[in-house]
């Protein structure tokens, strides 16, 4: 192990104490409003916010929240070796690059003006384009999608013929989730082979989650059903044959429960009729995969992953209870969709 | 000032009246109808609002319900620019139709938006359940505004039937009652004085 990595592992590990407990945020989802939100989490490490009165609340924190996490994850990387660093850069700002061009294609493609869809955008600097206003002064989506040439984005340019022939947008966002995924397992082989297990456990649980839900979502518009192949460029522990099961199932009941676990208790609210609950159990499993993964090697890469993604999964919380404060939702409507406060005890 | 003021008693004048109340006493019938029917379509809107309103507020929970999930789960601006997203949006066109001669908004919907094909699995069926309240929100707004409207023209419609019965036809009638007894009392005066210009008359002859 690099001396480097030493260091990182030990910052994770000192940095870990910043994190919300369960109990914290719990006692957030709790408080009475926006106000008690904001005072309890002035005595938390995210310190005093101060919350602008013109505009959307919710949206306001939730950038807060996004730029907590990109700093807590700039931190890792600055300090991490070159291979490790430059391995998180890819991981994190890629997907945060992906939801910024899904945003940006979907504001061109209802013809949104500019500069509402630059407030949709994660606040980051651009990572494998240029510039994000480059993108987006393309007349239309289509445009846009082709500003992305020379870009590791490219390959997008070819989802266009299909997203003309469907008059959709579905395949230029599918075509940037395989993009991604590929460039997340690319990325991994900077990383030793032992250090590789838990990222490809995590993003394969994501994306087989959100094939399924993709799946799901076709049985609805079985008019203009498309072939699986087209639909899921790439699949894992939920494959091709069960998703074209699920295309074509009148009752996912029994799909789901011959699933393998994890994947029949998350996609169980399919048919217990609470979609929403999918993504938090989802966030649970993927924390749980990153409570096992650190427990097995205390002084290991696995510890800085589980850092980076316990921050990532509290921010989601953070934003979902923030939303839910300013709109004056109860607290166990709230706590039901989060997954620290919710998260089961880690069997032994 | 007396409702006989300025009255000509002439017999000219006491047709006209007569033929003028005719005419008030059609009217008020019409109108007697007409508020029986306006309180008869109240009643069946009130009837139709009473057992849709608790309904209604049930399944708007239920979707409501459903988009907290969407947002807590997907989180404000990946909710906003998903539904943004969305080309074909909801087109309504609210006409006019009348009952009575009581107008009142009809909102027809002439476009459905399109949620299927672009939004995520959590906010689609968020979608699809304020969708499937839609309908019965216009509906129920429609016959709001309806019995709002027949109530309100009920109303008048009572009002001016009180002022008839109560005001308007009594006053003609003592107006008439008055230029007959008026018509009477002339008509046996220029008895009388016929009888004394007789009787005067055969006493210079004899």
């Amino acid at each position: 192990m690099s001396p480097g990595l030493d260091y990182v592992v030990i910052r994770s590990h000192a940095m870990m104490a910043d994190l919300l407990t369960p109990e914290q945020m719990r006692a957030l989802a709790e408080g009475e409003s926006l106000e008690v939100f904001v005072e309890q989490l002035a005595d938390t490490p995210y310190g005093e916010i101060s919350i602008a009165t013109d505009g959307d609340t919710s949206i306001a924190l939730e950038k807060v929240f996004y730029q907590k996490f990109i700093e807590r994850m700039m931190g890792i990387v600055d300090l991490a070796p070159t291979r490790v660093g430059d391995f998180l850069l890819s991981y994190y700002y890629l997907r945060f690059e992906v939801i910024n061009l899904k945003r940006i294609i979907r504001g061109k493609y209802s013809s949104i003006p500019t500069p509402q869809i630059l407030e949709s955008v994660i606040p980051i600097i651009p990572y494998k384009v240029e510039s994000y206003e480059e993108i987006m002064e393309g007349e239309t989506f289509q445009d846009a999608v082709r500003r992305l040439e020379g870009t590791p984005y490219e390959s997008l340019i070819s989802s266009l013929e299909l997203s003309e022939k469907y008059d959709a947008l579905w395949p230029v966002e599918i075509a940037l989730n395989y993009l991604s995924a590929r460039e997340i397992f690319k990325s991994l082989e900077r990383l030793p082979q032992s250090d590789r297990g838990l990222v490809r456990r995590i993003v394969q649980a994501e994306a087989d989650v959100e094939n399924f839900l993709v799946a799901a979502k076709q049985r609805s518009s079985r008019e203009s059903a498309h072939s699986p192949e087209e639909m899921f460029p790439a699949t894992f522990g939920i494959g091709l044959d069960i998703l074209s099961e699920v295309m074509a199932a009148d009752d996912l009941r029994t799909v789901i429960q011959g699933l393998n676990p994890p994947y029949n208790e998350i996609l169980a609210p399919l048919y217990e009729g609470d979609v929403a609950l999918i993504r938090s159990r989802l966030r649970q499993h993927v924390y749980d995969i990153a409570r096992r993964g650190r427990a097995v090697n205390d002084f290991g890469f696995n510890v800085v992953m589980a850092y980076l993604v316990f921050s990532e999964i509290e921010k989601a919380d953070l934003v979902g209870i923030a939303w839910g404060k300013t709109q004056g939702i109860a607290a166990e409507d709230i706590l039901k969709y989060l997954a620290i406060p919710t998260i089961p005890e880690p069997s032994s | 000032m007396s409702a006989t003021t300025g009255v000509r008693p002439t017999k000219g004048y006491l047709m006209e009246m007569k033929r003028r109340i005719g005419f008030i006493e059609r009217g008020t019938e019409f109108l007697k109808l007409k508020r029986d029917h306006l309180a008869k379509e109240l009643t069946a809107s009130i009837d139709i609002l009473k057992g849709r309103r608790g309904r209604l507020l049930e399944e708007l929970r239920v979707a409501y319900r459903a988009v907290t999930a969407a947002y807590i789960s997907l989180g404000p601006t990946e909710v906003q620019s998903q539904a943004k997203s969305i080309k074909s949006r909801l087109k309504l066109e609210v006409l006019p139709r009348s009952i009575m001669g009581v107008r009142y908004p009809y909102i027809k919907v002439e476009k459905e938006p399109q949620i299927t094909g672009e939004l995520d699995i959590t906010l689609s069926e968020a979608a699809e359940k304020v969708m499937s309240v839609l309908d019965d929100i216009l509906q129920l707004a429609e016959y709001e505004a309806r019995a709002e409207r027949i109530a309100d023209e009920l109303g008048k419609t009572n009002r001016k039937v009180n002022a008839l019965e109560n005001t308007i036809i009594p006053s003609y009638r003592g107006i008439i009652k008055f230029i007959q007894d008026k018509l009477d009392e002339e008509s046996l005066e220029e008895l009388v004085r016929m009888k004394l210009i007789g009787g005067a008359l055969a006493r210079r002859r004899g």
